[in-house]
Formats: C-alpha cells, sequence, structure tokens
C-alpha cells in the first residue's frame, strides 16, 4: 500500500479533475465507451447510429428531389424519410431510458470513488498522524489546530493534509491554467504579428500611392 | 426510373372499382379527397354501382357544403330518404358543426348523450379537440346501425378534418386520465365544496359526467375498431391528375395506413382525352401535363387499383346521367383513338 500521503494527493487531484473536466462531459465519454463495448444497448446506440446517417442521406435526396418533376421518387422518399423519423425517435426515447439509469449508477459509482472514498479514509484514519513537525516550530494553538480534529497535537492531521493537498493543486492548476493562456495568446499576437507583417507595408504603400495620386489633383482643385 | 409506361401491365390490379363490388363484407366506404375533385359525383355513382348489387345502400354527406341534393336533384335532410328511381338507394345529410349545437340545445333540456353535464362542464367537455365531429359521428352510427343498411357510403368533407375523430380515443382518455387523477387528488377538498354527493353547479354531477364521457369513449372506439377492420371498411380516394391534389392524396393514404384503415382504391378524375388531331392548344397541353403525373400515380401506387375517369363535357346531375357516369367506375373507358 503506498503511502498515505500520496493517496490523498492523489485523491484530491483526482475530485479536482473531475470537477474540472465536468461530471456531464465525463458521464457521456463514458456512454459512449459503455456503447462500443458489447453491451446490452451498443446494439441499440449502433443502430441508432446507422440510422442517423441514413436519415441525413435521405433528406439530402429529398430536397434534391423535385416534387413537381419527380412526384412518384419524392413521394417514396417522403415515405422513407417518415419512417426513417420515426424510427429514430423511438429508438432514442429506448436509448434515452436506459441512459439515464446509466448516469445516475456512474454518478454514484463517481461519488463513493471520490467524495466517499475521501470521507471513508478521513473518518478512518483520523487518528493517525500523517507526519510530526519539530517542536517548537509553531506555537501551541497552531499545532492544535494542524493537528485537528482529532490527530495527536504536534502532528498534521489527515483532515488539514487533504485540505494543503487541495490548496496546491488549485494553485498549481491555476497557474498553469494562466500559463498556458498565456503562451496561446502571446503565440496568437506573434502569429497575427507575422500574418500582418506584410500587410502593413502594402497598407502603406497603397497610402502612398493613393495620397500621391490625389495630392496632385488636390492641389490643382486648391 | 420514370419509364413506366401508361397501360394495364400484368402486375398492375385492374383499373375498376369492381373489387369493393365484390368485397360483400364491407359495411362502411369513405370517399374522400381535396374539395372540388369529385367526391360527390364519386360517391354517388359508386353508390348508384353498389345498389345493384346490394340489398340497401345509405349514402352520407358529412361535408357542411352538401351536394348530395344538388347531385340528384333532391332535397335530402337529417333522416335517410330514400332517392327517386330507386329502391334500395337512400340519402341522407348531417353537418357536423350543426349537430353538436342540437346536442348541446338537446342537453339543456335534459337529454341526448350530453344531458346531465351542467354547463360549465359542457363547455369543458366540449373543449376537447374533435369530440364535436366524434359526438354527432357516434350518434349517427347508432341511428345507423338499428337501420338495417348492408352498406354506407360516406361523403366525406375535403381532407383534413376528415378523420381526425379517429384520433379521438386516445384525446378523450388522457383527459379523463387527468380529470380522474384530479378529481383523486382534489377530491375531498372538492367533496367538501360541493357537498357530499359530488354534485357540480347547475345540478350536474362529478360521477355522473365521468361516467358519460366513459361511455361515449367507448362507443367511438368501437366505431374504431370498426373502421380499423379492413373486412368491414375501406376508404376510396378521389384525386385529379395535377401536382396539389397528389400531394394531398399521398398524404391522406400515409395518414389513412397510420390509423390501420384499409385503402387500396384511387379514382383519378378529370382527365382529358382529346381526340386525335384535335387543335385545341389548352387540351392537348393539359393532357401532357395529366399523362406526366399519370405515370408518377402508376408508379407509385402500383397496389391500388387506379380507376381513371375522364372530364366529360356536360355536368354530371341527375339519375340518368350519374348513372352513366357509374359505369365508368365498373368498365374502364375506352379513350378515342390516335390521341394523345
Amino acid at each position: 500500500m503506498p503511502s498515505l500521503l500520496v493517496v490523498v494527493f492523489i485523491l484530491q487531484l483526482t475530485i479536482h479533475l473531475v470537477n474540472t473536466v465536468g461530471a456531464a462531459t465525463i458521464n457521456n465519454i463514458l456512454w459512449n465507451i459503455y456503447n462500443r463495448l458489447p453491451t446490452p444497448t451498443s446494439k441499440a446506440a449502433a443502430e441508432q447510429r446507422d440510422l442517423k446517417k441514413q436519415f441525413l442521406k435521405v433528406r439530402t435526396e429529398l430536397n434534391a428531389t423535385s416534387s413537381q418533376d419527380n412526384f412518384a421518387k419524392w413521394a417514396k422518399l417522403r415515405r422513407q424519410h417518415d419512417k426513417l423519423v420515426e424510427q429514430v425517435e423511438a429508438n432514442k426515447k429506448l436509448l434515452d431510458g436506459t441512459k439515464s439509469t446509466f448516469d445516475s449508477a456512474i454518478s454514484a459509482l463517481r461519488w463513493l470513488g471520490t467524495n466517499g472514498l475521501r470521507m471513508l479514509i478521513q473518518f478512518w484514519f483520523q487518528k493517525q498522524p500523517m507526519f510530526w513537525i519539530p517542536k517548537g516550530w509553531v506555537p501551541y494553538y497552531a499545532e492544535w489546530l494542524l493537528s485537528f480534529p482529532r490527530a495527536p497535537v504536534g502532528s498534521i492531521s489527515i483532515q488539514v493534509w487533504a485540505l494543503a493537498c487541495g490548496a496546491i493543486i488549485l494553485l498549481i492548476s491555476d497557474a498553469l491554467g494562466a500559463a498556458v493562456a498565456l503562451a496561446m495568446g502571446t503565440g496568437k499576437a506573434t502569429q497575427d504579428e507575422k500574418n500582418n507583417g506584410g500587410q502593413p507595408m502594402k497598407m502603406e504603400g497603397e497610402k502612398v500611392t493613393a495620397e500621391s495620386r490625389t495630392s496632385p489633383k488636390a492641389k490643382k482643385e486648391l | 426510373m420514370s419509364t413506366a409506361v401508361v397501360n394495364t401491365d400484368d402486375d398492375q390490379l385492374e383499373p375498376t372499382l369492381q373489387s369493393i363490388l365484390d368485397q360483400k363484407t364491407l359495411r362502411w366506404i369513405f370517399v374522400g379527397g381535396k374539395g372540388g375533385v369529385g367526391k360527390t359525383t364519386t360517391s354517388c355513382s359508386l353508390a348508384i354501382q353498389l345498389a345493384k348489387v346490394r340489398r340497401s345502400v345509405l349514402l352520407i354527406s358529412t361535408d357542411p357544403a352538401h351536394n348530395l341534393s344538388d347531385a340528384f336533384s333532391q332535397k335530402f335532410g337529417k333522416e335517410a330518404r330514400l332517392i327517386d328511381g330507386f329502391t334500395n338507394l337512400s340519402a341522407m345529410e348531417i353537418d357536423p358543426n350543426g349537430s353538436i349545437q342540437e346536442l348541446m340545445g338537446q342537453a339543456e333540456e335534459g337529454e341526448g348523450p350530453a344531458a346531465g353535464m351542467g354547463g360549465m362542464m359542457q363547455d369543458l367537455a366540449f373543449a376537447i379537440p374533435g369530440i364535436d365531429e366524434a359526438m354527432s359521428f357516434a350518434e349517427v352510427l347508432k341511428q345507423v346501425k338499428s337501420l338495417s343498411y348492408e352498406t354506407i357510403i360516406f361523403d366525406t368533407a375535403p381532407t383534413g378534418h376528415t378523420l381526425r375523430f379517429l384520433q379521438f380515443p386516445t384525446v378523450l382518455e388522457k383527459a379523463l386520465a387527468k380529470i380522474s387523477q384530479l378529481s383523486s387528488q382534489f377530491g375531498p377538498m372538492l367533496n367538501g365544496l360541493l357537498g357530499a354527493n359530488g354534485s357540480l353547479p347547475n345540478g350536474a354531477n362529478l360521477g355522473e359526467m365521468m361516467e358519460k364521457l366513459e361511455g361515449l369513449r367507448e362507443t367511438i372506439g368501437e366505431v374504431n375498431t370498426q373502421f380499423k377492420d379492413e373486412n368491414l371498411t375501406t376508404f376510396v380516394c378521389v384525386c385529379i391528375p395535377e401536382f396539389l391534389s397528389l400531394y394531398e392524396t399521398e398524404r391522406m393514404i400515409q395518414e389513412l395506413a397510420s390509423y390501420n384503415i384499409d385503402t387500396h382504391c384511387i379514382v383519378v378524375n378529370q382527365l382529358l382525352f382529346p381526340i386525335a388531331g384535335s387543335n385545341c392548344e389548352q387540351c392537348n397541353s393539359r393532357r401532357k401535363m395529366q399523362k406526366k403525373y399519370l405515370e408518377q400515380i402508376e408508379e407509385l401506387y402500383d397496389e391500388f387499383n387506379v380507376v381513371k375517369m375522364p372530364l366529360l363535357v356536360e355536368e354530371v346531375r341527375g339519375k340518368e346521367r350519374l348513372e352513366k357516369f357509374s359505369e365508368m367506375l365498373i368498365t374502364p373507358y375506352v379513350p378515342p383513338a390516335g390521341g394523345l
């Protein structure tokens, strides 16, 4: 078993990642993966994809067919189209039912795996010191606070360690986000400059020519 | 694709309504289509032909613009009346919109199916979409059932609201479910307000009204099952070879299929057959257009009896002309040789 310190850190990291990516996105990704696997709904999902593809094909064909010149073909396509729409709707209803149960199951599992696990660990190891701090580093009330709520005084409690991990992760992720945004922003800016590199010259040239063209006239008029 | 040739191939069904005459189990025949394509003429002709092979035939017009009187030059009303010159063919005209007013009137006098509903509840019940038509149809069908006609032909109103009432049981079922849910939720409170026996304002009673609606639903449900039986009911589509009429017909056929109502006959009316060497410009160009749509019809409806009726030079009115016209439903019209 890896050190509890590492476990808590990884757990906090997972929670943070889940929160940033978003529960709905994760559910959708998992739903897609679930449907690619040989599961009961995979057939229906594959059928749905197929139907949608067919539907689009028929619709483009329908739009391309003139109902006045080619009524029989148009009407046949129309029948096919209506039938497909019906099938897609029915299939969607079926899938939606399964998806909502899947979603709730996944949500429950996700909660158990992250926040539930965190609570369990924090409850289980609440009396265990994570590590000791050298005596006299901090005053007693700070020591008491660091060992809050139930770890022996003079140590770091699991709750405090989790909080610290969370704070650090948040800080680093914010810093990373900012750095990425900055890099992309500057990258864009440099690209823009490169792209515009030729243009301002041209513009200047144009201006010059325009001015030189107009100025004599203006002078004449004056 | 469009290599369909205008002739009777082996795989095409015969271009007559003989199949309807032969199907002795048929009890309800609907004739429908867009306005002005010749529904009334077709239904009258069909009735005349049917009267020759059946014991008794009743022709009912549900079109608010009644044309039966016009076609037979005889006044018809809400009661079935024998058509002059026939011994087993009767006709009647009902107005779906008129009969709802009548029902309301009856209800106020304390009779008819809507009696016993208070004024407010009446308004509420009649606000359910399609209920007016459904009720009038139910009334008519009750009447017709008691009379012993072998076959009943309906000359329906132009497409749109012809068969809306067929969705009615589902609508009413939903409405009833809502009402009963409400009454079970608010029942105690309502009872407190209304008194112990649940009577509504104007002397109506909630339970009674629910019973009435339930009864109506059953009647209409029964009618529906009859209409959905292909041995008992069929629908004859009438159209003219023009785009909009064809479009409406296609829509109607799809709609009928969704209601599970049998339809296997199409009457293509008002066909032009200019004689050979005719220099009538309109006739020739219209014939060309009609031919195009006829080809499309034959391609699309290969499982239907497609009957082709010519446009005559005279109005089809009166017994003799209708009889002559009706012959062409059974023995296909032969266009003049050498025409386009």
